[in-house]
């Protein structure tokens, strides 16, 4: 599923913009975005292993705490920052976005849907879900916002931010099929282009 | 480990940025390993405030080197791969021209006489070593504290001589706290009678009450208070190994003793000059420091570490604002550090992984 998220970032990144990936882990993305579209792109991630991968593939990195630092970059002009798969794990999902918005032009978001028909089944039996994408019981799990694509795009709707475009992600990394139809129910991921 | 140690003389001089000149003078470099034939694998290791040329392995005059954990055959910076270069900076008293050296001119020691050198001077000079040693760029120039504050001018002086700069535990310019404490440890030196307004030399005796406690205040702030609980607590010395009847606890002891062995090692009038280079330095002086690092062409790897409150990570997060404002290629990791400041001193596995991935990357 990683190839497919990539690409689909891969084709909403102009060549040549300035780039910031917040929660970058390895920086994987981000060497792809060097190699294919010659981004200058900067990583930000906590966690110190990850960060030697980045250094090591020559991806330049901030270690920092995404909630509490996103204030800092405010000057540096970017084209465009990505937030994949991390929004759900921050304390103030909405204020990040604002701030991902402020800090550059548009916005790329990727985040788990809790719609999805398999977390359904789950709390219909009165559990918490645990699919292939939200392996983690509750007590060890990071994403403290979990939400569902009608929840994420309602909140777009009320911050005023622009969906300029939106891939939704099947359980098999495609594009196609039932999610197509309906992505709050079929759809494991959506991936966000975001204005505003 | 190849090593050599000499004293090179440069009869050219150098003009300062005071605007005065050194007619000619000398440097003490210590190199490790051997320049390859491309000439690729030059790496300059710049020292901190109270660092001289002698960075890796063990001599007799020096002991360890102030790097010696990072720095030598199949460490963080491999001197099998690479060739390393590291000197007494100017004004320095290991060697180097410096107020403890005689002055060619007068034929006397160079006393309170000797110019006020900066962070530029200093960078300018290791320039010359560089032209004399045919090394053509930098692979690496680093450094921590005001060894950093050098790796960082380097970028901003020579753009297309340094390839890489590692910028560790540092600042771009010094804070109003730091000078203050600086102003501290001089005034400790200028009030001991001995000091004889800087010429103490022609009276064959040195500051030594100055120097012992201006280094016992710099101890402090190189440590963090962590590391000092931990280290010492509020453990009293025992009678046998008290080196002062007033001591009572074994922090005192430590301070005593680190105070008394500095004293005997390090000239005064460059214990004055070296705080003044560092009080003095300003990246971003004339313009605003995103100015200073428009011609910036090489990456960066800062490196700050949370229990240093002397240059906090802070400081190293202006220059990576700073840094990305003029789209470098910029790194910056905040480290937990055990010795505070000194921690840049120190080999840890994140710190030392992050140093050799940077520079093989």
């Amino acid at each position: 599923m990683a190839i497919k998220l990539s690409k689909i970032i891969n084709s909403w990144v102009p060549e040549n913009s300035k780039v910031i990936d917040f929660g970058c882990g390895d920086g994987s993305l981000l060497k792809e975005l060097f190699e294919n579209k010659q981004v200058l792109g900067y990583g930000v991630e906590i966690n110190d292993t990850k960060i030697e991968k980045c250094i090591e593939k020559g991806v330049p990195v901030i270690k920092l705490d995404i909630d509490k630092g996103l204030n800092d970059f405010m000057s540096s002009n970017f084209d465009l920052s990505i937030m994949a798969r991390s929004i759900q794990c921050l304390k103030n999902p909405d204020l990040a976005l604002n701030r991902m918005l402020e800090l550059s032009k548009r916005c790329v978001v990727t985040l788990p849907n809790l719609g999805y028909w398999r977390c359904r089944i789950n709390l219909a039996s009165g559990k918490m879900p645990i699919t292939p994408e939200l392996p983690s019981s509750w007590y060890e799990t990071e994403n403290i916002h979990l939400c569902t694509i009608k929840d994420f795009e309602n909140l777009c709707l009320k911050e005023n931010i622009n969906i300029k475009d939106k891939v939704f992600i099947n359980r098999n990394g495609d594009q196609g099929g039932l999610s197509k139809i309906n992505p709050n129910l079929f759809a494991v991921e959506g991936v966000y282009l975001l204005e505003k | 480990m190849k090593t050599e140690t000499k004293l090179i003389h440069f009869s050219e001089g150098i003009e300062l940025e005071s605007g005065e000149k050194l007619n000619s003078f000398d440097l003490m470099v210590e190199t490790y390993g051997e320049l390859n034939e491309g000439k690729s694998n030059a790496i300059l290791l710049c020292h901190a405030f109270s660092g001289n040329h002698h960075a890796a392995g063990s001599s007799k005059d020096f002991g360890i080197g102030w790097w010696d954990q990072l720095v030598g055959p199949s460490k963080t910076i491999d001197t099998n791969k690479y060739f390393v270069v590291c000197c007494n900076n100017l004004g320095g008293c290991a060697g180097s021209s410096g107020p403890s050296s005689i002055d060619p001119s007068s034929q006397k020691i160079f006393g309170k006489s000797f110019p006020q050198v900066s962070v530029l001077d200093w960078v300018n000079s290791q320039k010359m070593l560089m032209d004399k040693l045919n090394i053509e760029c930098w692979h690496f120039v680093a450094g921590g504290s005001l060894g950093g504050m050098q790796a960082l001018q380097w970028s901003i002086s020579y753009p297309d001589k340094v390839k890489k700069a590692g910028i560790f535990a540092a600042a771009s310019k010094s804070s109003s706290q730091n000078i203050a404490m600086n102003e501290v440890a001089r005034e400790s030196i200028r009030k001991d009678e001995n000091f004889h307004n800087g010429n103490y030399y022609e009276h064959d005796v040195i500051p030594k009450n100055g120097i012992k406690t201006a280094r016992m205040l710099g101890h402090i702030t190189y440590l963090s208070e962590e590391h000092m609980d931990s280290r010492f607590g509020r453990k009293f010395q025992d009678e046998d190994s008290k080196v002062e009847e007033s001591v009572s606890f074994e922090v005192e002891n430590y301070l005593q003793y680190k105070g008394e062995q500095f004293s005997e090692l390090f000239d005064a009038n460059s214990y004055i000059l070296m705080t003044k280079v560092m009080d003095s330095y300003d990246a971003g002086k004339d313009k605003s420091l995103v100015g200073a690092l428009k011609e910036v062409k090489a990456e960066f790897l800062i490196v700050g570490f949370y229990s240093d409150w002397l240059y906090p990570p802070e400081r190293g997060k202006e220059i990576q604002i700073a840094a990305m404002n003029n789209n470098i290629r910029s790194s910056f990791v905040v480290l937990q550090g055990d010795h505070g400041h000194d921690s840049f001193l120190f080999s840890s596995k994140t710190y030392s992984n992050l140093i050799s991935n940077f520079i093989e990357s």
